[in-house]
Parts: C-alpha cells; sequence; structure tokens
C-alpha cells in the first residue's frame, strides 16, 4: 500500500548540507529496503502558480493554492505493508529532513 | 467474539453488526427451537454467514477470490486464543495514531461493548458527535490500514503506555462515573478495567507499571461498596467502614506493590500511586494511616508527573501531617491552572473548613459543587456545604 509522506515547513531555509546528507541516507535505505517510490524537494512556494480551469476559461493565479506560515517543502511516496511500517519510515523521514510530517495514505 | 470476526473479516463495522444480527437472531430463534449444544459456536457461525453475506452485497468488483477465501471454514478456535484476539483489538484501539479521545471511546465501544449513548453521557458530548468520532475512526484505521494485530516484541513497552492510560481512564469512568443520571459507581466498567489490565499482564509480567496499574485498580475497587452510602452519597476515605473493603482485592494489591519493591527498579507513576494506595488500605483505621509515607511518596511522584493534580492531592496529604495553614498556602499556589476542577475547590473548602473560615469555605463548596460531575459527589458536597450552617 502506499502512502504520501509530505514535508512540512515553516521556515524561508531550504535544507542544510547536514539535513541533504541526512536525507540522502535515508533514501538510501528506502530504496534498498523497497520502499521507495518516489521523493523529491519542492522549490519555494512563491514558485507555485494556481490554475482553474473549471468554467470554461482557465484562470492562473501567482503564488500557491493556500498562503499560510506552514507548507509543502517535499514529499516522499512510500510502499508499506501497513500504517505501523509507514509511520517507523516517516519518523526517520522526519528526523533525517529535520521537518515535520505528515503521513496519508493512497486511496 | 467481535475480535474473532474482525480477525477473520478485517473490518470492524462489519464485525460488529453481523454480532449484533446474529445475537438478534439467537434471541429470536432459541426461544422457539432451544439452545443449541454450543451457543458460542453457533453465534460465530451464524456471524460469519452474516458477514460474509454482506461482503458479497457490498463487493461491486467482484473479487471472486477474496470470497472464496472468506469462505473457507476456519476451525472453531481454542479458548486460549480468545484472549489473544481482545489484545489485538485493544492494541488497535489504543493505536498512537488516534487521538487519546478516540481511543478511549473506540476501546469502550469495540471491547468493553458500552453503547454510543453510555459512552456520550460519560464525555458529556451529544450522541451524534460520539457516533461520528467512533466511525471516523474505523474509517481510519480502514483507510489508513492500521494493522490488528498485537505490536512486535521490540514496540511493546512504548505501545503498552498508550494502553495504560486508556485502561486507567475507562477503570475512572468506571469508578467515578459521569452525568446527572448516571450510576455513580459502574463496576462493569471496572471490572473490564480489570480484566483487561489482566490480560496486558499476562502478556508483560515482567512490565513494572502494568504491575503498578493493576494493583491500583485492584486496591481502589477493593473499596467501592464503602464508597458510596445507601442515600446515594460518596463516603470519604477518611469516613469508610473499613471492615466492608474486598480484603482479597487488597491482598492482591499488596502482593504486586511487594513484588515491585522486590524489583529494585525505579518505579513509574502507577507503581508509585500504587504504593499510596497500599499505604492508605495497611491502615486498619483512618487515624493509623502512615501520612509521612504518603507524603513522601507524592514526592516522587511529583518529580515524574509536574501535573497540577498530583500536587493538589500532595498539598491533601501535607495537610495531615503539617496542618490545614501550610496545604491551603500550598494549594493556592494551583489557582490558575485548576480552577476548573471540582476537587480543587472541594480540597480548598475542606482546608477553610478546618480554619473555620466558613464564610470562603461555603463560596468554594458552592464552586465544587457547581463543577462536580458525579451524583455521589454532588451529594457529599451539598452536605458538608449545609452543614457549614
Amino acid at each position: 500500500m502506499q502512502y504520501l509522506v509530505s514535508v512540512i515547513d515553516d521556515t524561508a531555509g531550504l535544507a542544510t548540507p547536514d539535513e541533504m546528507a541526512a536525507i540522502d541516507a535515508f533514501n538510501d535505505r528506502l530504496e534498498a529496503e523497497g520502499h521507495w517510490v518516489f521523493a523529491g524537494g519542492l522549490a519555494a512556494p512563491s514558485s507555485a502558480t494556481v490554475i482553474d480551469n473549471r468554467r470554461g476559461e482557465a484562470i492562473f493565479t501567482d503564488g500557491p493554492f493556500v498562503e499560510s506560515k506552514e507548507y509543502l517543502a517535499g514529499l516522499w511516496v512510500i510502499e508499506a505493508a501497513d500504517l505501523d511500517v509507514a509511520l517507523k519510515l516517516a519518523a526517520e523521514g522526519s528526523k533525517a529532513c529535520n521537518r515535520k510530517v505528515e503521513v496519508r495514505p493512497f486511496q | 467474539m467481535v475480535a474473532s470476526l474482525t480477525k477473520r473479516f478485517g473490518d470492524l463495522d462489519i464485525a460488529e453488526e453481523a454480532a449484533a444480527e446474529a445475537f438478534a437472531t439467537a434471541v429470536e430463534r432459541w426461544p422457539a427451537d432451544g439452545v443449541p449444544p454450543n451457543p458460542g459456536a453457533w453465534l460465530t457461525t451464524t456471524a460469519s454467514r452474516k458477514a460474509i453475506d454482506r461482503i458479497r452485497r457490498e463487493n461491486k468488483r467482484g473479487d471472486k477470490h477474496k470470497e472464496a477465501q472468506l469462505l473457507h471454514d476456519d476451525p472453531p478456535e481454542p479458548l486460549g486464543a480468545i484472549g489473544d484476539e481482545r489484545l489485538r483489538l485493544i492494541f488497535t484501539c489504543c493505536h498512537p495514531a488516534l487521538a487519546m479521545e478516540t481511543r478511549v471511546a473506540l476501546t469502550l465501544r469495540m471491547v468493553a461493548g458500552l453503547t454510543v449513548p453510555e459512552i456520550a453521557r460519560a464525555f458529556v458530548v451529544q450522541e451524534t458527535a460520539m457516533e461520528k468520532r467512533i466511525t471516523r475512526a474505523k474509517a481510519k484505521i480502514k483507510a489508513a490500514r492500521i494493522p490488528y494485530r498485537v505490536p512486535s516484541a521490540e514496540d511493546l513497552p512504548a505501545r503498552v503506555v498508550g494502553v495504560l492510560t486508556v485502561l486507567f481512564l475507562v477503570f475512572n469512568e468506571g469508578y467515578l462515573a459521569t452525568g446527572p443520571d448516571t450510576d455513580p459507581v459502574r463496576h462493569d466498567l471496572t471490572a473490564e478495567a480489570i480484566r483487561l489490565t489482566r490480560l496486558i499482564r499476562a502478556l508483560m509480567p515482567d512490565d513494572g507499571e502494568v504491575a503498578g496499574l493493576l494493583a491500583l485498580m485492584l486496591m481502589t475497587e477493593a473499596r467501592s461498596t464503602a464508597r458510596v452510602s445507601g442515600s446515594g452519597e460518596l463516603i470519604t476515605l477518611a469516613e469508610q467502614d473499613r471492615g466492608t473493603w474486598d480484603a482479597a482485592l487488597v491482598a492482591e494489591g499488596h502482593r504486586l506493590v511487594r513484588e515491585r519493591l522486590a524489583a529494585r527498579v525505579a518505579p513509574g507513576r502507577y507503581q508509585i500511586l500504587a504504593a499510596i494506595s497500599a499505604v492508605h488500605t495497611s491502615a486498619r483505621d483512618v487515624r493509623d494511616t502512615d501520612w509521612s509515607q504518603v507524603v513522601a511518596l507524592y514526592d516522587q511522584l511529583v518529580h515524574l508527573d509536574p501535573s497540577p493534580i498530583i500536587a493538589l492531592n500532595r498539598a491533601i496529604a501535607v495537610a495531615e501531617l503539617d496542618g490545614p495553614e501550610v496545604a491551603l498556602a500550598a494549594i493556592d499556589d494551583l489557582e490558575d491552572r485548576l480552577a476548573g476542577y471540582h476537587a480543587y475547590h472541594a480540597a480548598r473548602a475542606d482546608l477553610l473548613r478546618r480554619l473555620g473560615r466558613s464564610q470562603q469555605s461555603r463560596a468554594a463548596y458552592d464552586n465544587a459543587i457547581e463543577l462536580a460531575g458525579n451524583t455521589a459527589e454532588t451529594a457529599y458536597l451539598t452536605r458538608r456545604r449545609d452543614q457549614l450552617g
């Protein structure tokens, strides 16, 4: 079963070199143990664009979909047999990237 | 039975509904057809069939393979396995991914078998809100795939802490039940909490906090008949007829406390609370209570747990050693943190009464009565206040 592990940030900075090293080590482990599906760090929220194309003409808005102190900084998609496995991995991920994470199952 | 059905079908909702339908059928048919030779097996088989029917009805993708698996008749489970099933259920209901209030509600519903209205009353929330909370919890268990199992040996120590908290809350709800129309003491809940804690102890016989919690529950339960008068009023520890305490439960509690002392391991909070209870239950008469021991134990507990409620209970013991004036000063420090807690005002009221400050005592009793949620307590506080004259 797949889970989305979203990295939640509330600071302006990107990952420090130490954090990057820990993240790389963590990613290697995910791959080696068969949990890796996908992962990536996101550029700042200011680089985002929102598109609403529900009614005829597409409307473009500059910036993230919600202006808030906390924002999405990156994500992992992992494969885990159950929530216990997913939570253990996500806990390590949170420690590695030194930020809060949210674990959510895919449908 | 719900536990074994959940194991087989992996779905709490289906298990619950099937169990209820099986019971309903039994109630209908057994008076006419006679009770079957093995009623337990009949119920389980009937419930399984109903669960399979429901799964078939809901199965839009027509997963034939899964269906075939479900129809395979497992051999009847030996009695010892029922305990294992209940353990699986407890650890699932108490999973750390669920909010504490959700864990308690789910445990009360799925393990202790309380109805939603009963649980709603205990938490002083609307039935619809409680129904939603439980439904959402089950949905999360399913959607996030919270596993239905007893945690592995390495995970058990961390996970059991959460379970003990829930069991203690269940016990307390039974011991001092909330609600204006509720029985002040609910033996079904305290008995269930004790049963479940014994189960956890069988799983982890060397765990100090499990032993401590069990001891605490036993010594508290021992006093339950002495606790409420015939007229439904709370009788405090000082006023209880100690002859009516259950000697066997007290003895078992003491045995567990001695076992933990002999283990020479730094005690956790439940072990200390159990030791305090042991000091109280060792005294034939309230005047024989070793209060300096009680205060010394509270001193230990305060180090572990800076909660203002622990500080309050310590101050109440200090009053017996150093007098009400000293205790009152200690309690006044806790004002901002405990203003909404009835026992805080009750303690203040009692200390003020002992110091002859009747008007202030009366005001404190009024506060306590307004905040108290238990019928026996309210009756007791009202009487004390009215006695002030």
